[in-house]
């Protein structure tokens, strides 16, 4: 019957050529897998400790006593964090002034800290992006770290505030 | 002829989701096996520089290791003496460049760190990198997720 030959011709299509399509897959898929980036890395950018650059650093702080600066400096220790700026030193008698928590570093309290002393040294010191990190020799690279991301910027109602961006390392005088 | 269709889905779900995270800048910095780099909410993008790693157990510059890591931890002083030799000359041969054929020497490197390294170790490795002419030292961090 006419009727069924007509259906027949219309079904009976070669299947679609798959070979270009898969031939492009199999070399798109490698490619891409090979230059794919499953770690995401980034890079903190380090500003020299002053006293290596000699010379250059004695005129530096020469220039930053005459304008009244605020030196930041958070020193890490085993015991915790000591903050110290030109403002006042904010330990007492010795004992750290953030505490260490159950072992842990108070990272969340020094970036609430350094924002008070951010809030309060505005307009009264250039030096508002800087802060000099000290460390004790065994403290580990991981919480170096954690302490410049903690004094880089805070979360406050869901906007950033921007801390102390340029960091500069320094070792402790033993 | 066999059953392409359900392979042919996975390809293109595979493809999609390779294009959506492909960079064209491809990875300038690799990290090494054997160190874990430390953790860090930086947002800033990576570079390429004089490539410094500092595993466990070798301090190395390019690949080739220079010092041992423990050695310079023991270290009086803030100078690895073996390892600013080897900085010298990278930053000999950039001033030569610089020179010859004027392309300009950066002095950047950048520092692939042990997440457990020791602080005092750390600073050594910079301080020489400073003494070396190369005084732009960037730190390698993994990004936090999110």
């Amino acid at each position: 019957m006419r009727t069924s030959r007509k259906h027949r011709y219309v079904f009976d299509l070669d299947p679609i050529n798959m070979t270009p399509m898969m031939n492009l897959m199999v070399v798109l898929i490698p490619l891409l897998l090979t230059s794919a980036e499953f770690v995401r890395l980034g890079i903190i950018e380090l500003n020299l400790p002053p006293a290596v650059s000699g010379a250059g650093a004695a005129a530096a702080e020469e220039a930053g006593m005459k304008a009244g600066k605020l030196d930041l400096a958070v020193t890490i220790t085993d015991r915790g964090f000591f903050i110290s700026s030109a403002m006042a030193v904010l330990a007492n008698e010795g004992e750290p002034t953030l505490p260490v928590l159950n072992g842990m570093h108070d990272f969340s309290g020094l970036s609430m800290k350094l924002l008070e002393i951010k809030r309060q040294a505005k307009d009264l010191y250039p030096d508002l992006e800087q802060i000099i990190i000290l460390a004790e020799p065994e403290i580990d690279y991981q919480t170096v770290v954690s302490t410049m991301d903690a004094a880089r910027s805070i979360e406050v109602e869901g906007n950033t505030e921007i801390l102390f961006p340029e960091v500069f390392l320094s070792a402790t005088v033993r | 002829m066999p059953q392409l269709t359900s392979m042919m889905d996975m390809f293109t779900i595979l493809l999609v989701f390779l294009l959506k995270n492909f960079s064209t800048e491809g990875q300038l910095i690799n990290p090494s096996r054997d160190i874990t780099l430390p953790v860090s909410a930086v947002q800033q993008a990576p570079e390429t520089g004089l490539d410094v790693v500092v595993s466990r157990d070798w301090i190395l510059v390019n690949g080739k290791p220079v010092a041992r890591t423990p050695d310079a931890d023991r270290l009086e002083g803030f100078i690895i003496p073996s390892l600013q030799r080897e900085l010298q000359k990278y930053a000999d041969e950039g001033r030569n460049l610089e020179e010859k054929y004027g392309r300009r020497f950066s002095g950047k490197v950048t520092i692939q760190g042990d997440k457990r390294l020791a602080y005092r170790a750390l600073i050594k490795v910079m301080a020489t990198c400073g003494q070396a002419h190369f005084p732009n030292m960037r730190l390698v961090v993994y990004q936090k997720e999110g």
